[in-house]
């Protein structure tokens, strides 16, 4: 029973186990100094461990510890894009924070830990689990943003993250005992059955609003968003590059699998909710991006934005929109490690640079580079025919099918807006003033091979998206029933 | 030839150029070329079985899932408009060839231009409303890239960077459109769509979804008010000026609104949206195109006026109509193609194309003066050449159409239209090839090479040819508009013929081409009275608005999100607030199912104190010493309410919690200022007050609703109550709870108890380390500190009571299984008694005394409960199973024994090291941070008469 057990669990208890080992192996040996070679073993392990669970495909669903623990499609495919788009920001960052003195051992090992507590997250079958996953997931975070902690707004990006999260889960905790009270029961599985037996009683339905909220601070949706744009500027840009790609696709799994698996017979109750929120979300994220001048602070109300297009595929409710939700996840990660790729790589005179403005006539300078980052940007605004349309297609009719025509149209309306600061940059790229002010041209190989690599999947997964649908659309199936 | 190569051979050709780069121009331009040339041949292979009737289709799955398939169809309206697009653009290659210099990348060039006439083609080819989405952006796209070839052009910046933001966001809102008419309609295929006009047109969606189409129509044909891109994308090279803002591009809206033209036509709304737009862009553009000096402005308006003039005719939703728009589709392109070819010429020749800076050309180009003026003359609308023939039904249509009310107002503003429209077709040729030659041209003018005026040229017979022999073209354009009519309406009966007789539309048209005439002649005042009107300039406004928006948005995110934390929270609070009004509102309530209790005067006395106390601590929390005395009060009032709830074991926890934290925050107050600094001004306060008052008010308010009703039976306290002492041994259930049924958590607990204590105990080894050490080494305390630390009377008072707490303790302790108690609050109890002794006989005394350090005693206390469960494998049992006996000792009375006990001891020792090891690091920090602590126990002792150490340690 309980090998059983442990061998659904397997891959997280590997990753436990190296996190530790490694976290003691170097505090008694050479500390920060075997740092680079943590970073590139645990991406290494990230990248075998998302083969392997890629790979077991069609194992069907294994529950673990009496339900608390659900290995199906679903965490599957998450845990696949969890741990591929972690181990590409590891990678990435290792060499921006080694020339800044930032790489400490326990970068890669907090990293780690805190994909143990995502891949739980994505695999909870229980309000206990849900919180145990995302609290692993999220103390590792508060303290990754302030890495930095020489300087003032890192340090004052993580307490601001770590009071508000502590807030946020206090809410959650208290939507969670709610939920139990009105249900007997933490499981989810036994939730949808009082949920599907009769009308939701008001305490039940607090303890659904509550762990929606919760979870809406986790995904940065409004109004619980006030957190993004100052950790996503405070914290180093590869931290911040974490952020913005393993743990929003955690949350939204978890999100999903919350709604679908424990609330799936309320489907009415929380549409609305879900759907306010992605709305506000969109717009917020839209409109207040056009006035920044920091690309990192860009960058969260562009993703305050993209969560919003995201939970618009939750909000429809059906086996559609979770299918549209995922590809869209799993496309979105994929253009932001392209983008802080990109963002990685702006320096002046080794400093690192994060004012748009320094990127202008940046093309005659790096022409392959600035075409890379035009698609990117084309395609995080959802311009025909590059990837990033496809996953807001797939939201906007997933949406529509529901009959949220309103959304859809919303959708629209808000990515036409949104679509206005990522072509500014385009602009300032290939049309700019000239200016002195250039960044350096150059950097390192590896930057530039994920930049050139997340571009070239925008173009090339045109063909058929590189499969991911019907993974998908298989995910969907397991959790919508 | 299949209608997937068709569309596929500009795009895999489009790698040609790139490669051939160094092979040489005539090479890249050749391949270009040959690639453009195959694509028209193949597309004219199809078309035998295109005139039997048939409707040539290609149809292969790609994203089904989505509805979006790879589906061509080619019927008259596609098969019309791909022959413009691949017809023209072998003009425009050959034109380019002679037109770009040596210094110009070719091979860029031309990628750019085959990937954007494979995106027109599949635009107009595409069943697929999505996949001809794809191409529509497409054409965005690599339009941005062409009109961005020339970067060194300052003014072409900001053109590029109009003409994609306007159209760009124009195809993301017809993704909407097009989302809307799809589900509509059940399918996303045209030739499914075009077949459902009632339906569509019935549903409640149909207004949003003609909205959004439109505006992506309008973005692209650049009609009002989006016309203002189109003048600015001008700064692009000649060639793409004439493919893109004049062949092809800017007709892809024509294109699509004669395509959607079956089933978005005919009703109201259409009819004004679309007619008005259009007569208001060609009344504008014309009135604007007259007096622009520069040669490709003065065309660009031109050219919006004309799109304006089909996007009207559409409008009017008439077969008539429609077959006037197809055949002004046509004429417009022969004859503006070759004008923007001839301007290029022009500039090419005489480097500016003011043309304020030019005039009597024809002699020194007499080639370009013969194109350019039979090309200028169509447009103006004059028998004989094409233009005249559309323009006479566009006129004819206009003197049918009524809008809002007159009769007389639709053609009297065509009319004054058209006679702009004549007048800058004769200012065209009047003022650049007339007139006297000059001597001051930037270069000497002379006649382009072949290739630059033959493509033109070629363009201009079709313009005579059609205009003398309109017979030729009619059944072609009878052909297409069929299509575009799609059965939903008759072919119109009437002829396309240079005479009709004497008509209103041929007397419109009269007036425009002599008011031309004489508003030309009138130019030069004219133009004065135009300087000197205001007028709103549509690219200052465009930029005003983005500013705008601009400062909107750092309003918002400047107000919204300014980095205060207490906004944030006020934020999040009333996001929350929020979110439980709607579940309050949403959900089932039911009736309450528990009384109330009686409020007696204890309750109340104790409430009361409670709200004062807290009241007070609001308003006094500056002050932290007095913050800290009234949270101890609000602490104790708490553990007075378990107690009188019958809940003592938790009021114990309570209060001996309650003292430590206390005793700890006093440690740490020693560190900090007395005062907390006032950071917010009054309206912070009252605003914050506010959010805090009403969090508090909706939580009460719901704890309220959940007391007076009972959660889903049974609740699971039912279950412990009925096992506690048949299970676990004891009748104090909390206890039994913590160390058998949940003894698994609390061993849990006391791990993380004592992982947190050697926290505490290693950060402040780490701290006195550092820099920290000198700081607290220097520090002077910012009040005089009192005389008397170790006072007697609290020696003396400690040590007497130092045995009875340790008694109490064990007391405590053992009887914590049955009756109130525990390992827990035993531990709290011992360490207060210990704490005692450090404050009252100083570090030093009290820590000599101290044999066995605290670490060890956490260790201990985790091995000891650890051991105890490991104890239960022994008899075959999990992991922490508690097992219990009676025993007797004589001559005592029989005792139970259980192994909760001893696991009860790793918790009481785990606990008291705990406490111990924080409060000791605490006081390592305070200790430095002071003078010596006094070797003695006491400042006063009686038994010592040693006058130099009175008073000392002050």
């Amino acid at each position: 029973m309980i090998q059983a057990d442990l061998n659904v669990i397997l891959p997280e208890i590997l990753l436990s186990v190296f996190a530790m080992l490694a976290l003691v192996g170097a505090v008694y040996t050479e500390k920060d100094k075997l740092a680079p070679m943590l970073v590139w073993a645990t991406s290494g392990l990230f990248i075998a461990l998302a083969i392997w669970i890629g790979a077991s495909g069609q194992g069907g669903t294994h529950v673990a510890f009496n339900g608390l623990y659900v290995d199906d499609a679903f965490s599957r495919f998450s845990k696949v894009v969890i741990l591929l788009s972690a181990a590409a920001i590891l990678l990435m960052s290792q060499d921006y924070m080694t020339r800044r003195g930032l790489l400490r051992f326990e970068y890669p090992v907090l990293v780690t830990l805190s994909v143990v507590g995502m891949m739980m997250m994505v695999s909870a079958g229980d309000l206990m689990s849900l919180y145990m996953g995302l609290e692993l997931q999220s103390l590792a975070l508060y303290v990754v943003a302030s890495l930095r902690r020489d300087s003032v707004k890192s340090t004052e990006a993580g307490l601001k993250y770590f009071v508000l999260g502590a807030l946020s889960s206090g809410l959650l905790l208290y939507g969670a005992s709610l939920t139990y009270g009105f249900a007997g029961t933490t499981l989810f599985s036994g939730i949808i059955q009082t949920v599907k037996a009769g009308e939701l009683s008001v305490g039940l339905l607090f303890g659904l609003v509550f762990l929606i909220s919760g979870l809406a601070f986790k995904v940065s949706a409004v109004p619980f968003h006030m957190w993004t744009p100052d950790v996503y500027e405070g914290a180093p840009t590869p931290v911040t590059a974490f952020f913005a790609t393993a743990p929003k696709v955690a949350a939204m799994g978890l999100f999903a699998r919350m709604l679908h698996d424990a609330f799936g017979g309320a489907v009415g109750e929380w549409g609305q909710v879900v759907a306010l929120i992605s709305v506000l979300s969109m717009f917020l994220g839209a409109f207040a991006a056009i006035g920044q001048r920091n690309i990192k602070r860009l960058m969260a109300y562009s993703s305050i934005a993209h969560m919003g297009f995201a939970l618009m595929g939750l909000a429809a409710g059906t086996e559609l929109g979770v299918q549209a939700m995922l590809i869209y996840m799993t496309i979105y990660v994929t253009m932001n490690v392209g983008t802080f790729a990109f963002i990685l790589s702006m320096e002046r005179d080794g400093q690192p640079v994060t004012d748009i403005a320094s990127l202008n006539m940046y093309s005659k300078k790096e022409p392959g580079r600035a075409l890379a980052m035009l698609v990117l940007l084309f395609s995080l605004a959802g311009v025909p025919p590059l990837v990033g349309f496809f996953g807001k297609l797939y939201v906007l009719r997933a949406a529509y099918d529901a009959g949220f025509a309103w959304l859809a149209v919303a959708g629209v309306v808000a990515s036409v807006i949104g679509a206005f600061y990522y072509l500014r940059i385009v602009f300032y790229m290939y049309f700019g003033d000239e200016t002195d002010e250039g960044l350096d041209s150059g950097g390192s190989p590896m930057l530039w091979g994920f930049l050139m690599a997340s571009a070239f999947v925008m173009v090339a997964g045109v063909v058929n998206l590189f499969g991911i649908e019907g993974a998908a659309a298989a995910a969907a199936a397991t959790l919508v029933n | 030839m299949s209608l997937f190569l068709v569309v596929a051979l500009p795009f895999l050709g489009a790698l040609l150029p790139g490669i051939l780069n160094r092979a040489g121009r005539t090479v890249c331009a050749g391949t270009t070329f040959a690639v453009s040339l195959t694509a028209l041949v193949g597309l004219l292979s199809n078309l035998p079985a295109l005139l039997r009737g048939e409707v040539i289709e290609a149809r292969v799955d790609w994203l089904p899932a989505l509805g979006m398939n790879m589906n061509l169809m080619m019927d008259g309206l596609g098969a019309f408009f791909a022959c413009l697009i691949l017809g023209i653009g072998l003009l425009i290659i050959a034109y380019a060839r002679s037109y770009l210099s040596r210094d110009d990348n070719m091979g860029e060039f031309f990628t750019y231009l085959l990937l954007f006439q494979g995106a027109m083609v599949g635009i107009v080819l595409s069943d697929n409303i999505l996949v001809l989405l794809v191409f529509w952006e497409l054409t965005s796209l690599s339009s941005f890239l062409l009109i961005g070839y020339w970067k060194h052009l300052p003014e072409g910046r900001q053109g590029a960077r109009m003409a994609l933001t306007v159209t760009g966001m124009g195809g993301l809102a017809m993704i909407g459109g097009m989302l809307i008419l799809g589900q509509i309609a059940g399918s996303y295929d045209l030739s499914v769509i075009l077949q459902n006009r009632d339906l569509i047109q019935a549903d409640p969606l149909y207004v949003p979804a003609l909205i959004l189409i439109l505006l992506g129509c309008f973005t692209k044909s650049a009609q009002f008010p989006f016309h203002f891109w189109l003048p600015h994308a001008m700064a692009a090279p000649t060639p793409v000026s004439a493919y893109l803002h004049s062949a092809t591009m800017v007709k892809a809206g024509i294109f699509l609104m004669a395509r959607m033209w079956p089933v978005l036509s005919g009703t109201p709304e259409w009819f004004y949206i679309v007619t008005c737009a259009g007569l208001i862009t060609m009344v504008l553009g014309a009135v604007i195109g007259l007096f622009k000096h520069d040669l490709k402005a003065l065309l660009a308006f031109s050219t919006v006026s004309h799109l304006g003039l089909i996007t009207m005719l559409l409008g009017t939703g008439t077969a008539f109509g429609a077959m006037a728009a197809v055949f002004h589709i046509l004429n417009h392109a022969t004859f503006k193609c070759a004008l923007f070819m001839s301007a290029g010429i022009i500039d090419h020749e005489a480097h500016t194309r003011d043309i304020r800076r030019l005039g009597g050309l024809r002699h020194l180009m007499p080639v370009t003066f013969v194109i350019a003026t039979i090309a200028a003359l169509s447009m103006a609308g004059i028998p004989f050449f094409n233009g005249f023939l559309s323009k006479e039904m566009w006129l004819e249509e206009v003197s049918h159409t009524t809008l809002f009310g007159p009769d007389w107002l639709v053609p009297a503003l065509a009319t004054f239209g058209a006679l702009f429209s004549a007048a800058y077709s004769f200012r065209y040729i009047g003022h650049v090839f007339l007139g006297k030659e000059r001597h001051d041209y930037p270069a000497h003018p002379h006649d382009p090479p072949a290739g630059m005026w033959l493509p033109p040229a070629i363009l201009t017979v079709l313009v005579v040819v059609i205009g003398v022999m309109p017979f030729l073209a009619e059944p072609a354009v009878r052909f297409v508009t069929s299509a575009v009519l799609g059965g939903t309406a008759e072919l119109p009966h009437e002829h396309i013929a240079l005479w009709h007789g004497v008509t209103p539309a041929l007397i419109m048209s009269g007036i425009a081409v002599t008011g031309g005439l004489i508003a030309l002649t009138l130019f030069t005042p004219l133009l004065k009275l135009w300087d000197a009107t205001p007028r709103p300039e549509a690219k200052v406004v465009f930029d005003a608005v983005i500013a705008v928006f601009v400062g909107l948005a750092r309003i918002v995110t400047q107000r919204l999100h300014n980095g205060a934390f207490t906004q944030y929270a006020g934020i999040l609070t009333l996001a929350i607030i929020a979110a439980g009004g709607h579940a309050w509102l949403t959900g089932e309530s039911t009736a309450s199912t528990r009384e109330a209790m009686p409020i007696n005067m204890i309750a109340a006395a104790g409430w009361l104190m409670l709200i004062v106390a807290t009241a007070f601590l609001v308003i006094q929390h500056r002050n932290r010493l007095l913050a800290l005395i009234l949270m101890a009060i609000i602490g104790l009032i708490v553990s007075v309410g378990f107690a009188y709830f019958s809940a003592p074991d938790l009021a114990m926890t309570q209060i001996s919690v309650e003292v430590v934290t206390i005793v700890l925050l006093l440690l740490a107050l020693n560190f900090l200022p007395d005062i907390t600094p006032s950071e917010s001004n009054m309206g912070k306060k009252v605003r914050d007050g506010i959010v805090a008052l009403a969090g508090g008010a909706a939580a009460m308010g719901f704890t309220y609703h959940l007391l007076m009703r009972d959660f889903v039976a049974p609740s699971i306290s039912e279950y412990h109550l009925a096992n506690s002492y048949k299970g676990g041994g004891g009748t104090n259930v909390v206890n039994v709870i913590l160390v058998d049924f949940r003894g698994f958590d609390t061993f849990g607990e006391i791990i993380v108890l004592g992982i947190a204590a050697l926290v505490i105990f290693a950060l402040t080894e780490a701290l006195l380390g550092g820099k920290v050490r000198a700081r607290l080494l220097n520090r002077v305390p910012d009040k005089p500190l009192s005389g008397d630390r170790h006072p007697l009377m609290m020696v003396i008072l400690t040590r007497v009571m130092m045995p009875l707490v340790l008694m109490v303790g064990i007391y405590i302790f053992l009887r914590g299984h049955n009756l109130p108690g525990g390992g827990f609050i035993a531990g709290l109890i011992v360490a207060i008694a210990l704490v005692m002794q450090y404050m009252a006989s100083g570090f030093n005394w009290a820590n000599e005394r101290q044999r066995y350090p605290y670490h060890g005693i956490i260790g201990t206390g985790v091995l000891v409960a650890g051991l105890t469960g490991i104890g239960s494998w022994l008899t075959g049992n999990e992991f922490l199973t508690s097992a219990y006996g009676y025993f007797r000792i004589p001559p005592m009375e029989e005792f139970e024994l259980a192994t909760a006990a001893l696991f009860d001891l790793g918790v009481f020792l785990a606990v008291l090291g705990a406490v111990m090891l924080s409060l000791e690091s605490y006081s390592r920090l305070a200790r430095r941070a002071h003078t010596p602590d006094s070797e003695f126990p006491m400042d006063i002792d009686p038994s010592r008469d040693d006058p130099k150490t009175v008073g000392k340690g002050a």
